[in-house]
């Protein structure tokens, strides 16, 4: 299949596409150095700043959440490959700057935990106030060794209020590991993407095939079928997210539906229906949702289906307002 | 020089400058082995890699010592955005320059600052040689390199058997299902192709080993 994507010299993609967010949402959000964003009015020193990293290829996520009440940094990398340490530490070296102190929130991925933890290790041994919390909820791996995927969005979310609130780092730390440790994602993929840089696709799948469990850059999957109605498809998700997340009744949960690049909303419309009434059988509470597509991979088809317990707290930080490009709330 | 070679700032700079010449010349391949289980640019980022690599070496000043050399070649390599590649090699180099190095490198001192390069990569990662990855190479050269300086060799001989070592361990890792990084995933599906960051670092072992053939015993 031959790539159809509109691009200049693909090794330019990622400064390109980065010049291009920036100029797009000049009152909010700006370049710091080649592949880092940060927001144009920045938080007032003292508070803690929120760093996150990853690489390109899967927007909006993740500079798309740059904004009040949500990130602060975000540090991008190549497509799909992690930024290298050295910048994760000048992001951390800046974050902390005016008495301000540092949240990492880190998607569990080989190459940018390797960024993370060798950037930990400086900053800590200079002694500044930093702390690092993984995301790893994507049901398809064994516990402890599991992908971070849309989740991460619901972590900027209520971490970013609580610091925007004036909360000390050890409590942002505390909310942002409570939502991860509450949040269970699984992806489902229908239809490959093709990767910018090699015009190669990112993995192989029949025509009348869907595959679960997919990661966030085509990495297989545990459960190749034939492809399934929206109903089914939300039935078999929810099931396994439900289980894994050991959610009785009467539980109050947020649902994320994230489409992967091109699936469509009318799609992802279908597939939230059955999940608002499976819930409403098993009389689970769906107290907040959201969906539309925060962490893409190309034009690959398909979503992830997030879904998280919620206490009070975490609602209330989660409906606190927030001003990043691609997550607004009054 | 000694009886067994020295390496001094002209043959680092060799030493990295052959690697980067057959890494180059190889880049296709490592990005097509890539492909079979992982996104496939791993050749194009390596030939980055290894060009910036090049570059920081061989522009070195003498002001620095090699060790210091060493540590800001590493981590100018973790600044290239490869991934865990450029992590892992950087952390590689850095480490090679936590022992302490004069301007002058006899065997003994080239064997434990490999072992320094191993012992960072190693503490950042949690592969182990049999995942299909770049241990595979790394460990066995590491061990190679040791063990010649031990038994008396000469540095060019036992930079050869470093090489060898990888290429062995590297040619073994097409019986090996990947329990590592992006390609686990594929699990079953990575066998009969061999790892391709196992594959360059055999190649930078063996332009290591080209460069230092030249390296005159008097």
């Amino acid at each position: 299949m031959q790539m159809k994507k509109f691009l200049n010299d693909p090794k330019d993609v990622v400064r390109e596409l980065l010049e291009g967010y920036v100029l797009a949402f000049p009152d909010k959000v700006k370049l710091s150095g080649a592949g880092t964003v940060v927001r144009v009015a920045p938080k007032a020193s003292g508070k803690v700043r929120l760093v996150t990293i990853g690489g390109s290829g899967h927007e909006p996520g993740l500079s798309g959440f740059v904004g009040k009440g949500m990130l602060d940094v975000s540090v991008a990398g190549e497509i799909f490959a992690a930024p290298g340490a050295p910048k994760c530490v000048d992001a951390l070296r800046d974050a902390c700057k005016e008495g301000s102190s540092a949240l990492l929130i880190v998607l569990n991925h080989a190459g940018d935990v390797l960024s993370a933890n060798i950037a930990m290790e400086i900053v800590q041994r200079e002694r500044l106030p930093v702390k690092m919390v993984l995301t790893e909820e994507d049901i398809s791996g064994p516990v402890g060794d599991r992908r971070g995927l849309v989740g991460c969005v619901a972590v900027y979310k209520v971490a970013g209020a609580a610091a925007e609130l004036g909360a000390s780092l050890d409590e942002c730390a505390e909310v942002a590991q409570r939502m991860a440790n509450n949040m269970r994602t699984l992806a489902v993929a229908v239809r490959t993407a093709t990767h910018p840089a090699t015009g190669h696709p990112i993995f192989e799948l029949g025509d009348d095939e869907m595959e679960i469990g997919m990661g966030q850059h085509g990495e297989a999957g545990t459960g190749r079928m034939k492809l399934k109605s929206a109903d089914e498809t939300a039935e078999i998700m929810l099931e396994k997210l439900l289980e894994d997340l050991d959610a009785k009744e009467s539980d109050e949960l947020l649902v994320l539906l994230n489409g992967a690049g091109s699936t469509t909303l009318m799609e992802l419309f279908l597939i939230f229906r059955r999940v608002a009434q499976l819930l409403q059988i098993k009389k689970i509470k769906l107290v907040r949702s959201a969906i539309g597509e925060f962490i893409t991979t190309q034009e690959q088809a398909g979503f992830q289906m997030m879904i998280a317990r919620m206490d009070a707290e975490l609602i209330r930080l989660w409906d606190e307002p927030a001003d990043a490009p691609f997550l607004a709330r009054p | 020089m000694n009886m067994k070679g020295c390496v001094s700032r002209t043959e680092l700079g060799r030493m990295f400058a052959e690697a980067t010449q057959l890494i180059r010349s190889q880049n296709e391949i490592l990005s097509q082995l890539d492909s079979q289980c992982g996104d496939g640019d791993h050749g194009t980022t390596m030939m980055r890699v290894m060009e910036v690599l090049e570059g920081a070496i061989g522009s070195s000043s003498n002001e620095r010592n090699l060790s210091e050399t060493l540590r800001q070649a590493g981590w100018t390599v973790m600044n290239v955005d490869g991934g865990a590649s450029s992590a892992l090699l950087g952390s590689f180099i850095a480490g090679m320059g936590n022992t302490e190095l004069g301007d002058e490198i006899d065997c003994a001192a080239l064997a434990k600052s490999l072992e320094t390069g191993l012992q960072s990569v190693q503490k950042q990662t949690k592969a182990r040689p049999g995942d299909k990855t770049m241990m595979d190479a790394l460990v066995p050269a590491v061990e190679a390199f040791g063990k010649a300086a031990a038994s008396g060799k000469s540095i060019s001989e036992a930079m050869n058997d470093a090489a060898v070592a990888a290429e062995t361990g590297a040619a073994s890792t097409s019986y090996l299902v990947a329990r590592h990084g992006r390609a686990k995933y594929l699990g079953e599906k990575t066998l009969g192709c061999p790892d391709a960051g196992a594959t360059s670092m055999a190649l930078l072992f063996r332009g290591f080993s080209v460069a230092l053939a030249a390296v005159k015993e008097s």
